[in-house]
Parts: C-alpha cells; sequence; structure tokens
C-alpha cells in the first residue's frame, strides 16, 4: 500500500510540466520521497494520525482554476489593505489578486537574481529528509511564491495569501511558499487555506519555508479551515538568524486528515518565537500539529502555547517538542499545551517532549486536559445566562487570549465570530461575544 | 572543577566487591532444553514448564524494542548464562547461622548485616543471592499472620492454585520483548499473598544481588493482595563491580483486589559502569499493577545504578475509585543512561493517579522520563496530576522528558508539568554565604529537590536511599 502511493506521487511528478531551473530541487525532492519508509501506526510521528485517507485515493494533479467562485467564498477572504494573493485550486487567480510588490513574486515570474535566491533557499530551511510532506512537496514542485525581502526593507503592508479548494474530487493541490528576510527586514504575512464547498475532498499539501536573517523580524499566520472532507499536510520550517524575531500564530479546524509540522532552528543567538496556534475540531474531524523548536545557540528563547477544544467525536493531536543541543546554553523555553473536551466521544492525544543537552537552561512545558470547570460554569448560570450560552462562552475565552495576541487588526475582527460560531451556531449563544 | 571536585565524581563504586561462592552454572546459551533443565532444577510442575516454553515461542517471534532513548551494543542472547545457584542449595539453611559466612560478609560489607535484620523491626528479608533464596526470615511470624512470603519456586509447589490464577496476568507472557525472555527463563524471585483483611505485620524486603560472572537475573516476583489487606514491600539491588555487561530483565506483578494497599518502594543501584562507560548493568525491567475496587498501589523507585535502565512501573486502573502513584528520583552520572517512567492507566470511574519524577543527570548520562496517562473512555471524573523535573549537573549531560497523555473522557482532568534547570545559582549563593561549601550546597540543594519522593520511602530506605544520591553525587558541582 505504502510504496504504492509513493510510486503514485512520482508518477503524478512526471505528468507535470515544470520550470526548467527547478530541476534539480524536484530531482532532489523525488529522491527525498522515495527513500522515506511510509510511515505506520507505529512510526512514532504518525502514532496517532492515520494517512489512509491519502492512501485509499487515486490522485490527480489539480490544474484548473474554477471561473467563478461562489459569493459565499470570495464574503469569506479577510478585507484589509493588504498585498493579496489567491489561488484557486492551486492557480494564480490574478483578477483576485491585487497589485505586488517587486519582492513578491510567483516562482514562474522570477527574475534571474530571484531565482538565484529561491535556489539558494529552497530547501535550505525544511529538511526534507525529515519531513514526508516537504519531500512530496518538493518532489511536486512546479510553482510557488517567494516574497523576498532586502536587507533592512519593510513591508508596508502585510502579505495576504489565498489557497482556496473548490473540488469535490480527489485532487491534490501543491502550494510552496518560499519567505526570505534579509537582515533587518520586517513582514507580516497570512496564509489562508479554505474551501468553497462541504464536499471538497482535495487535499492541499502547503509547505512554507522562512528564513529569518539577522535582526530581521516576521510575523506569519496560518488560518486553516478547510472543509471537513479536506486533506491538508502542511509544515512551516523556520530558521532563525542573529537576533532574528518570529511571531507565530495558527487556527486550524479538522478535517479527514489535517497534520500540521511547525519545525523552528534557532541558528543565531539572541533569536526569540512565540509561536500561538488553537485547534478547534469537531464532528469527526481530525487534527494533528507537530512542532519541533531547536535551540542549536545560545541566549535564545522560545515561547509556546497551543490551546484546543475538541468537540463532538473529533480527535487532536498535539506533540510539541523541544530540542536544547548541548551548546545552546542560556536558553529560556516554555511550552504550554492546554485542551478542553466537550464531550464524551471527543479524544486528545498530547505529547509535549522536551531533549536537553546544554545545562545552563531554564525549560519548561505543561500540558492539561480537562472540560469546562463547575464552577465557571455554575457562576454564568447564577447570573442568568443559559448553560448552553455559558459554555459558547467559557469555550470562546479559553482561546480567545490567543486571538487577542494577534497584531493584526483586521484578522482579529475576522476570527472571532468564526471562532465563536464553530461553539455556537446561533447568534443567541454569541450575542455576548461578538457584537456586530 | 576543582581537582577535589574532580576525583570525588570518579569515587569508585562502593559496592564493588565480589564474593567467591562455588556455584552450579549452566553454560551460556538459549534453547528449549536450557528452559526444561532449569524447571527440571526447580523440579517444577508439567503445567509451568509448559506455560514457560510458550513464553519462549512468543519470544523468539518478537523483536528488542527500540524506541527508547538508550543506545547500547546488541545483547547476544546466546552469550548469556541462564541458570545459576549457590550450591548450598540443596541443603537450605535452617537458620543464619548455618548461612553460608562468605554471604553474611558480603551483606556485612553492603552495610546490611543479616543478624542485624532480626533486631531491625518490623523488617523480614527474604534474600536472593543469585537465583535462589537463600535465607528467609521471620516466616513463622508471618505465617501466623497468615501472610505467604515465600520464593515463588517454592510457592509454585505450594500454592499452585494462586500460582497459576495470577502469574502472567498483569504482565501477560506476549506484553514485551524482556518480559516475554523473563517468562520463559525466570529463574527465582519473591511470591506474596496476604489474606483478606490483614494488615501485613511488618515490611517485606528483598536484597537482590547479581554475584555469578555473565549470569543474567531474571527475577519475578507476584505480589497478591486479598481485599482490604495492606502491604509494603521493599526491593534493593546493589551488584558486584564487573566489566562485562550483564543483563538484569525481571518482571514483577502486583494484584491489589478491591480494597487492597501494595506499596512497592525500590533502590536500585545495580554497578552503572566505570567513568568511561564500560561494564555495567542492563536493567530491563517491566513492572505493572493492577488495582480493582478502591485499591491503591504505590511505586516508589530511587534509581543510581545500572548503564542502561528502561523501566516503567505502571498502574492499570480497573477498579472504580482505585488509585496509582508513581514517585521516582532517577539519577545518572558518567556514561549511564536511563529511560524511565511510568503508564497510568484510568480505566475505572474516579481513578486517580499522582506522578513525581525527580531525574538528575550528571558527567555524561542520559536521563529520560517517559511516561504515558491514559484515560479511557470508560474513565470517567478520573484525574491525574504528573510533575517531572530535571536537574542538569554539567554540560555534556542530557535530561529528556516524552510524556505521552490520551485522553477520551471529558471529565477526566490530567495536569502535566515539567521544568528542567541546573542547580539555581541564587540558591548555591545563598547556601555558601552561611557558610556551607560547595559540595554540601549541592547535596542539600539535591536532597530538597528529591525530598517528596524520599518521604515516600520507608524509614530504612529513607535513609539508604539519601546516602546513596549523596555517594553518587558528591562533587558534580561545576
Amino acid at each position: 500500500m505504502a510504496a504504492e502511493f509513493q510510486q503514485q506521487a512520482i508518477a503524478l511528478a512526471s505528468q507535470q510540466s515544470v520550470l526548467g531551473w527547478l530541476n534539480d530541487a524536484r530531482e532532489q525532492g523525488q529522491l527525498a520521497w522515495n527513500t522515506h519508509a511510509w510511515p505506520t501506526r507505529k512510526t512514532e510521528a504518525w502514532r496517532y494520525t492515520s494517512l489512509l485517507p491519502v492512501e485509499n485515493e487515486q490522485w490527480q494533479l489539480s490544474d484548473t482554476a474554477s471561473d467563478t467562485l461562489p459569493q459565499s467564498a470570495l464574503a469569506e477572504l479577510i478585507e484589509f489593505d493588504a498585498y493579496r494573493l489567491v489561488f484557486v485550486n492551486g492557480q494564480l487567480r490574478a483578477d483576485l489578486s491585487s497589485d505586488l510588490p517587486a519582492s513578491l513574486v510567483l516562482f514562474a515570474d522570477a527574475n534571474a537574481d530571484q531565482q538565484s535566491v529561491i535556489k539558494q533557499h529552497l530547501n535550505q530551511v525544511a529538511d526534507q529528509q525529515v519531513h514526508l510532506f516537504t519531500a512530496l512537496s518538493s518532489s511536486l514542485l512546479n510553482q510557488g511564491a517567494l516574497l523576498h525581502l532586502s536587507k533592512n526593507q519593510r513591508l508596508e503592508k502585510p502579505v495576504y495569501i489565498v489557497h482556496i479548494n473548490d473540488k469535490a474530487n480527489a485532487k491534490v493541490t501543491n502550494a510552496r511558499l518560499l519567505l526570505v528576510l534579509e537582515s533587518g527586514a520586517e513582514a507580516q504575512v497570512v496564509e489562508h487555506f479554505f474551501s468553497t464547498d462541504d464536499q471538497d475532498r482535495g487535499w492541499i499539501n502547503a509547505v512554507t519555508e522562512c528564513s529569518v536573517g539577522a535582526n530581521a523580524s516576521l510575523r506569519h499566520h496560518r488560518i486553516n479551515l478547510e472543509s471537513e472532507q479536506a486533506l491538508h499536510t502542511g509544515a512551516v520550517h523556520v530558521a532563525l538568524a542573529e537576533s532574528a524575531r518570529f511571531n507565530g500564530f495558527t487556527v486550524a479546524n479538522g478535517s479527514r486528515l489535517k497534520r500540521i509540522d511547525y519545525h523552528i532552528k534557532h541558528l543565531g543567538s539572541g533569536s526569540d518565537l512565540q509561536l500561538n496556534g488553537i485547534y478547534l475540531p469537531r464532528h469527526q474531524q481530525r487534527v494533528d500539529y507537530h512542532t519541533c523548536v531547536e535551540h542549536v545557540v545560545p541566549h535564545c528563547t522560545t515561547t509556546e502555547v497551543f490551546r484546543g477544544v475538541i468537540a463532538d467525536s473529533a480527535r487532536a493531536v498535539f506533540n510539541g517538542r523541544i530540542h536544547i543541543h548541548q551548546d545552546a546554553q542560556k536558553t529560556l523555553a516554555e511550552m504550554s499545551n492546554r485542551n478542553l473536551l466537550t464531550s464524551d466521544q471527543a479524544q486528545v492525544n498530547t505529547k509535549p517532549e522536551l531533549e536537553i543537552y546544554a545545562d545552563d537552561v531554564r525549560c519548561a512545558h505543561g500540558a492539561t486536559v480537562s472540560q469546562l470547570n463547575d464552577e465557571a460554569l455554575f457562576y454564568l448560570t447564577s447570573r442568568g445566562i443559559s448553560e448552553a450560552e455559558a459554555r459558547v462562552m467559557l469555550s470562546f475565552g479559553f482561546v480567545n487570549e490567543l486571538v487577542e495576541g494577534v497584531e493584526l487588526e483586521a484578522l482579529q475582527q475576522w476570527l472571532r465570530p468564526r471562532i465563536a460560531h464553530m461553539f455556537g451556531q446561533s447568534d443567541q449563544l454569541t450575542r455576548h461575544i461578538i457584537h456586530e | 572543577m576543582s581537582e577535589q571536585v574532580e576525583q570525588l565524581i570518579r569515587k569508585e563504586y562502593a559496592a564493588g566487591f565480589h564474593t567467591d561462592i562455588e556455584s552450579e552454572t549452566l553454560p551460556p546459551g538459549l534453547n528449549e532444553d536450557v528452559i526444561r533443565f532449569i524447571s527440571a532444577k526447580k523440579n517444577e510442575p508439567e503445567w509451568m514448564l509448559e506455560w514457560r516454553l510458550k513464553a519462549y515461542k512468543i519470544w523468539l517471534t518478537m523483536e528488542e524494542p527500540e524506541w527508547a532513548h538508550v543506545h547500547y551494543p546488541e545483547i547476544d542472547f546466546q552469550s548469556i548464562s541462564y541458570f545459576s545457584a549457590p550450591k548450598s542449595y540443596e541443603d537450605r539453611p535452617k537458620s543464619l547461622d548455618e548461612v553460608d559466612p562468605d554471604l553474611i560478609e558480603t551483606y556485612n560489607k553492603l552495610g546490611i548485616p543479616l543478624h542485624e535484620q532480626e533486631m531491625l523491626a518490623g523488617v523480614a528479608v527474604d534474600a536472593v543471592f543469585d537465583s535462589v533464596s537463600v535465607v528467609t526470615t521471620y516466616r513463622a511470624k508471618l505465617e501466623e499472620a497468615g501472610v505467604i512470603f515465600c520464593p515463588i519456586s517454592e510457592a509454585v509447589h505450594r500454592f499452585p492454585d494462586l500460582v497459576k490464577k495470577y502469574l502472567g496476568s498483569v504482565v501477560p507472557q506476549r506484553d514485551n520483548y524482556y518480559s516475554a525472555l523473563n517468562c520463559a527463563v525466570f529463574s527465582d524471585g519473591s511470591f506474596v499473598y496476604i489474606p483478606k483483611g490483614v494488615r501485613c505485620p511488618m515490611e517485606l524486603s528483598t536484597y537482590f544481588r547479581i554475584n555469578e560472572m555473565n549470569t543474567g537475573q531474571f527475577e519475578r516476583t507476584l505480589i497478591i493482595a486479598d481485599e482490604g489487606s495492606h502491604v509494603s514491600y521493599l526491593e534493593g539491588c546493589t551488584a558486584p563491580q564487573r566489566d562485562e555487561n550483564q543483563l538484569h530483565a525481571a518482571v514483577v506483578e502486583l494484584v491489589a483486589l478491591d480494597n487492597a494497599e501494595i506499596k512497592y518502594s525500590t533502590v536500585q543501584n545495580w554497578y552503572p559502569g566505570d567513568e568511561n562507560g564500560k561494564g555495567g548493568i542492563y536493567n530491563f525491567v517491566t513492572k505493572r499493577g493492577i488495582c480493582h475496587t478502591r485499591a491503591k498501589i504505590s511505586w516508589t523507585q530511587v534509581e543510581t545504578g545500572s548503564a542502561v535502565t528502561w523501566k516503567y512501573p505502571s498502574c492499570i486502573l480497573k477498579g472504580d475509585h482505585s488509585i496509582g502513584e508513581f514517585y521516582s528520583v532517577a539519577l545518572t552520572n558518567n556514561y549511564q543512561q536511563a529511560d524511565t517512567g511510568t503508564k497510568m492507566i484510568h480505566l475505572g470511574k474516579n481513578t486517580k493517579s499522582t506522578i513525581i519524577s525527580k531525574g538528575i543527570s550528571a558527567g555524561h548520562s542520559q536521563n529520560a522520563y517517559r511516561g504515558l496517562v491514559r484515560m479511557g473512555s470508560s474513565a470517567a471524573g478520573a484525574r491525574n496530576y504528573t510533575q517531572c523535573d530535571s536537574l542538569l549537573i554539567g554540560d555534556r549531560c542530557g535530561a529528556h522528558t516524552f510524556p505521552y497523555i490520551e485522553s477520551a473522557h471529558p471529565s477526566a482532568i490530567v495536569e502535566h508539568e515539567a521544568t528542567t534547570s541546573k542547580v539555581s545559582d541564587d540558591q548555591m549563593f545563598l547556601c555558601q554565604q552561611r557558610g556551607l561549601d560547595a559540595e554540601k550546597a549541592v547535596s542539600m540543594i539535591v536532597n530538597g529537590f528529591c525530598r517528596e519522593v524520599f518521604k515516600q520511602l520507608p524509614m530504612e530506605f529513607a535513609v539508604e536511599a539519601g546516602k546513596l544520591l549523596e555517594v553518587s553525587l558528591e562533587g558534580s558541582v561545576g
């Protein structure tokens, strides 16, 4: 079964036309992809998440963008002043996108300098020997987007990259984003994934690589709200140079298969990482976050907070790993993972790991799993709020703390009602938390 | 690091000596004949032999686990001798006076002279010298209370029904690679049965000692606490200094029936290998207990020895309102590796578990906590609290935490916290500023770090554990 899908993917790759200068990267990707042992339930990284949805399908490459998108899809876009790139089924829709600055290009439009930047950085941040689906992404590589900021360049507007899927059949979309910030540069990026159709059975494999130079600062947001039938395998790889800052935020609902890896390396001393995540699976959904933070050099800090509310028969997996290398003295690293189970059938498997080889460090992690606090519920109901509404309020409050940490006001505004409606469909239940 | 400190770190293993007692040893190798030999040697009934052979067949189909965070050269299971018994086995001594004086000498060196044990109120010793129980004290007093405390080889003859019913009921033959091996070749061990409603009048204690060159030690312990009973069991180990790696694959099974309570304490100080990581014991142990309704099992361990430790004392909280506890101090120095922790499987309603794990790594050692807390879908109102702290001493060691938390019930509450740090400079400063030298200060701080666990140990052990820690750690101040 396993190797079968690996072959299928290579066959898919051969159907594509490809940019000549990306050939080497593709070949290396295919090499890595073929050498990966296909995960089973005994593979530690896939212990709780089944790849059957990938294996049980005959995949085709998605190559066409729908001409017309339903109005409801357009309404899902976050309205704010940004450089916007909209992809539908992996194809760029210029009509929905905005004018782009020179620093933001598609791989296909890259000039010679940009091509060399891509060649220099692609798969340098990500380790495709370790990350299976990053190897797949490289194997299928034929397009992507590059944001390259030169020294001390500061982008006035956030970059907003949208991936919309509207296919009800089994098509695989390969999304690739490369963010290269030279020293002192600053940028904000929002990646947004959603489907127009509840029955969308498409699969998007989205890999983002961020190379953050010395003193550079990147705020990165990843919003994964696809349909329940959709598949998503994604990864965000970050390399931080001296005194670089990365501020990450991610929110995801669940779907048939949703696996998101964050792999961050502190490669220059004094770098700082903040990573906040929210997962909200419902119904039969699955969601799996794997994060790995490597401290390679001294004097770096990491703060990581993930919260999840798991409803109905959903299942969530969180695996957070902090790896302190031998030289990484004076590291401060903290990780917290809190989970709420709101139904009898909900399940969560969490594994906050520490792997520490340096002695002068302060590392801590905490994890909790529980249901809503009875006393808090009582407090609200004793003040005349119905129990159903109290539950919505408390669940919302549980994750809202992280939403409030998002710097982009527009994103906060957009996110709040959507999260609230996941907990309570009717306006009656959310009237105290959203003011429209 | 000062020279004095270096010297202290290099302090040789204090319990490193080897007693010459003639013993009957089987040539190395493992096959069905070896198992038949062991079984015949112990005059075991047919069903016991069948059970061993079944385990052996299962073992042959299994593979050595590789997931633990430890590295060691591959073990050649055919180069190990699977049976060794002191010669005096055939005419077992009736009292302490008849015991081989060499043996007594061994215990004297360890600071636990047997003839003093009698005076140590409340402790009965079933001393296991290599594979055969040599001396048993206080038997009479225990029998009066109806408590059965005897070698498991004896229990097979005297209480076949109990053994048949419970042996392998908690750790089945195919549970894991090492337990399967143990099932096939287990040499001896303790058997304890506490009848209904009886509170065992004294703490039961067994000292193990690996003493025969190239002899794997395969202990098998089975403790059954019948309804409403209570027992506290102490297990301690030291081993003579050796160059070759020795395999220790023990299995401990605890059965706590309704309202029963078992407290199981271990001080483990097998030979850890020398400062270059040469030699030392491989300690691959499977320990597990099952709790029925309102029963309680408490594991307390102080692990300072062994080159490689692979040990996860676990509780299956099957009955409603049952309680599982795990208190652990694991200390590694030089090139020691430890991958230890616990599993708390919550199946019953309102079950509770507490995990307190303290890891201390020094030198080039690697110390990992690996734990599982599973809230089954029927574990309504279950509660777990886990705290695992690591202390690092020196910049070449590692401390790792791999907690698995699986929750499938909303009303179950799981809390996990872990911290890793070095000995705080502030604390050191405070102690030194009050006139304590660095040595003493570290010793105090580490003892304070482990206090929560030490206070769970029975008095006799608490003293030994404190001492052990002090000896193992003295001078690790950087």
